[in-house]
Parts: C-alpha cells; structure tokens; sequence
C-alpha cells in the first residue's frame, strides 16, 4: 500500500470514530466567567478600603522620622534588604544560621536522579491538604499547566515546591516556584546577591541569584543545598508567604509569571 | 456576527460574545483532549480549562489569525502536560477500557467503529508529539495549514513529521492490527 493509499485509508477510518458527546462547556465557561465577574464586583469596597490605607501610609512619608524609618529598608516577606547593600540582611532579633552554603549548578544529566532524591514528594492535592495556605499556580503562559513534580517540606513552616519539566526536554526543568511559609527557617538559609529591585502586581520584589533550600534524601548533615536551574530567582511576598520564582527566562516574563499566580481550580 | 467581530467584543470583556465562540469550537477542543487522554471527564476539565486561559489572554491573540488552531494548541499542552503523570494516564486508559462494554458492546458496533478504535489504539503506540499530529490531521481532519498553526511549525515541517509517524504507524499496524490494511471495511 502506498503513502498516498495509506494516508487516504487513515482519513477514512479516523472519520468513522466514535466520540463521547459533547458536554455543554460553552455552558459551563459562560457561568464561570459571569461568576468571576461578580467576585470582582464584590471585592471593589476592598480595593477602596486599601486606596485609603495606602493614602494614610503615603501621607506618614511626610512625616519626617517615619519617612526615615519606612525608606531605611525595605522589606520582602520575611527577608529585609537594606538600600545601599549588594545582600540580603537578616530580620533583627531573628536567629541567624552561620551554616555556609553555595550554590553547585547541576549537570542537566544528573537533574532528574537529583529531583528523586528530594525530600517530601507528593502530589498537588495531598500538598493542598498538607498546608494552611492557597497553592498558587501561574495560568501564564496559557500552556504551562499543573506542575510535573511537587514537594512539601517541613522547615519550621510547611514549605511547598512546585516543579514544572521543559515540555521539549523532559529531562530539563523549565520553572520551579517555592512557597515558604512566615517563620520558616528556609528564608534565613537563603543569602542571595541582589541583582534588580522589582515589583510584583505592585509589591516590592527581588531579582536575584543565591542558593536554593533543599533537602535531600540522604545527605550527610541532613540538608543539602542546590539550584534546580541555572538562572535567577525572583523573591516577593503576599500575606504570610514568601515566593521564589526560580526560571532562566527574562525577569519581564518572570514578573509575567509571577502575576498571574491563581488559585487552583 | 462573524468571527473576528466577536473576538473583538470578548476581548473587551463580553463573555456573552465569547460563549457563540465557544460553542463553534468545543467540539473539536474536547475531541482532541478525549484523544489524547482518553477519558471524557479529563477531555471535559482540559476543555474547559482551555476557554478559560483563552478568555484570560485574548486581548494577546492575534484576530487576524484563525481562532480554532490556537484552542488546539492551548488544548493539546494542557492535555500532554496531564497525560505526562503516567499513572493517571494509565488508570484513565483502564477506565475507558473497563467502561468499554456499559457504553457499546464490541460485538455490536460497527465494523467501521472497530477499525476506528484498533486505529485510535495503534496511534497510542506513538510518541505524544506523533499522536498530536496523526490525530489533527486525520482524525479532526484539520489541513496541512490547520496543523501547522496548530503546532507553530511550518507547514513543511508538518508534511515531514506526518511522513515520519505514518512511517512507524504502518510498522506498528502491519505487527499489531494487520486488518487495517487488508481492507476489511472498505
């Protein structure tokens, strides 16, 4: 049979297959979107409500020591970097590890045993059940999807991770994002060179490159510490929870990313 | 109202104007993710899903452009990046299977409707990136152009990469379904 032959056979066949019916998704997108749309109408005396905290603490900056006091530093999460300072300083009062790490860029061969290894692998779900807060995932770009891999780690504080693979190259990951939790020891274990200040959906952020908190099985003292990918990380807060941003892409597509975290469906 | 009109009123944040387009594609975004995945609740959620992201990022689309191959493409990632936790691929596959005589005795459908199915199973034999090009261009018959689109390669490449997963089609027929090719339905 020729290709032609063939190719006409495979026409003819596919055509004849059978399919489940439709569902109504038309339907069920229009009532998702018109609801959405009524949350957001809900949620303007909120907007308000901030618009005025925001004008009270812009009308402290006239105020001379307050001024001095809100510009000495400013602050991501749980992290203070203070102007003028290429690194991150930790919290005064908060207790300082003096364990030295570096960061080791894995080979892209070695990327996949290494992610078996790490600690506390599960699935989305049961990592949702696992923590107190909302797991975020990014919807752009519109093709990234659920993570392939994720993890959960106690570290004084549920820490979340969630790992997405390089669709082209499986063996490659393509974006990591990291949720740490307020009082995790994870933070004081991160001294990373200050690249950009940035803002995230307005929010002060880093741009920046340092070590990355894992832990392992099997290592020697108990931790180990890596970086899934060889590029920066973009650090910013809301609420309770530190993100870490960690891709090889531009910082204008990390910031992309980064803002259109949503709540999973 | 044609096409480009209502992208343009959805864009603006009609939802109204988008359900019309929505239900010009669905079929065809549910069948691609049926094929891929297997299950039609899994094809229903990616479906779903898949409006939602365009909605999102319609103010991005090119409406010049046709709307159907960009569905697919956002379709199709949706559905691989699901089908790549094997585990839930292959439990959908033995619920489709195990689910297989409630909706429609082998023995009673058509001979035409088993061939379709022994081809939709030998396609499965292929590499995700076969399986995405086997099942736009001839199972949703989408043209040469279509598909291209679609998978945002050139229409070159598309001829190329059909040829090479006919190629190993015909192996896996000729070794696993051998009636296929002896023209038992037509």
């Amino acid at each position: 049979m020729s290709d032609m032959e063939l190719e006409n056979r495979l026409h003819s066949i596919a055509s004849r297959m059978e399919y489940p019916r439709t569902p109504d998704i038309a339907g069920s997108v229009t009532t998702h979107l018109q609801r959405s749309t009524q949350r957001r109408l809900i949620s303007k005396p909120l907007a308000w409500s901030l618009t005025i905290v925001f004008v009270l603490l812009s009308s402290l900056m006239l105020i001379p020591p307050a001024r001095a006091a809100i510009i000495e530093f400013i602050q991501v999460g749980v992290v203070q970097i203070f102007r003028g300072q290429p690194t991150l300083t930790p919290i005064p009062g908060t207790p300082v590890s003096t364990i030295s790490v570096t960061a080791t860029p894995i080979p892209d061969s070695d990327l996949l045993p290494i992610l078996n290894k790490i600690a506390g692998k599960t699935t989305l779900a049961s990592a949702q059940k696992a923590v107190q807060y909302s797991i975020l995932l990014p919807a752009y770009p519109p093709e990234l999807g659920e993570p392939d891999l994720v993890y959960v780690q106690d570290a004084e504080g549920i820490m979340t991770i969630l790992v997405w693979l390089d669709p082209q190259q499986p063996d490659k990951i393509l974006l990591s994002l990291h949720f740490i939790p307020e009082g995790s020891w994870a933070i004081n274990k991160m001294n990373p060179e200050i690249i950009q200040e940035t803002s995230v959906n307005e929010r002060k952020a880093v741009w920046a490159v340092g070590p990355y908190p894992l832990k392992l099985y099997g290592s020697s003292g108990g931790l180990e510490f890596t970086r899934l990918i060889d590029g920066h990380v973009l650090i910013w807060a809301d609420g309770d929870i530190t993100f870490r941003l960690e891709t090889d892409q531009s910082l204008e597509e990390a910031i992309k990313i980064a803002e259109s975290l949503e709540p999973m469906p | 109202m044609d096409e480009t009109a209502l992208i343009h009123r959805a864009a603006t944040g009609d939802a109204l104007a988008w359900e019309p387009l929505v239900q010009a594609h669905q079929e065809a975004v549910f069948r691609l993710s049926y094929l891929l995945l297997g299950d039609p609740d899994d094809a229903e959620d990616v479906a779903q899903e898949t409006f939602l992201r365009a909605w999102k990022y319609l103010k991005r689309f090119d409406s010049t452009r046709p709307l159907r191959p960009w569905l697919l493409s956002i379709a199709s990632n949706l559905a691989s990046n699901r089908r790549r936790s094997a585990g839930r691929y292959v439990a959908a596959l033995m619920r489709a299977f195990r689910n297989e005589p409630a909706h429609a005795n082998i023995e009673e459908k058509s001979t035409q409707q088993n061939d379709a199915s022994e081809l939709w199973q030998a396609v499965q034999n292929l590499s995700i990136s076969d399986q995405q090009i086997v099942y736009l261009r001839y199972f949703l018959d989408l043209s040469v152009a279509e598909t291209a689109e679609t998978l945002q390669v050139a229409e070159g490449t598309v001829k190329s990469r059909l040829n090479r997963a006919i190629e190993k089609l015909r192996n896996i027929i000729k070794s696993d379904f051998p009636v296929l090719l002896e023209g038992r339905e037509v």
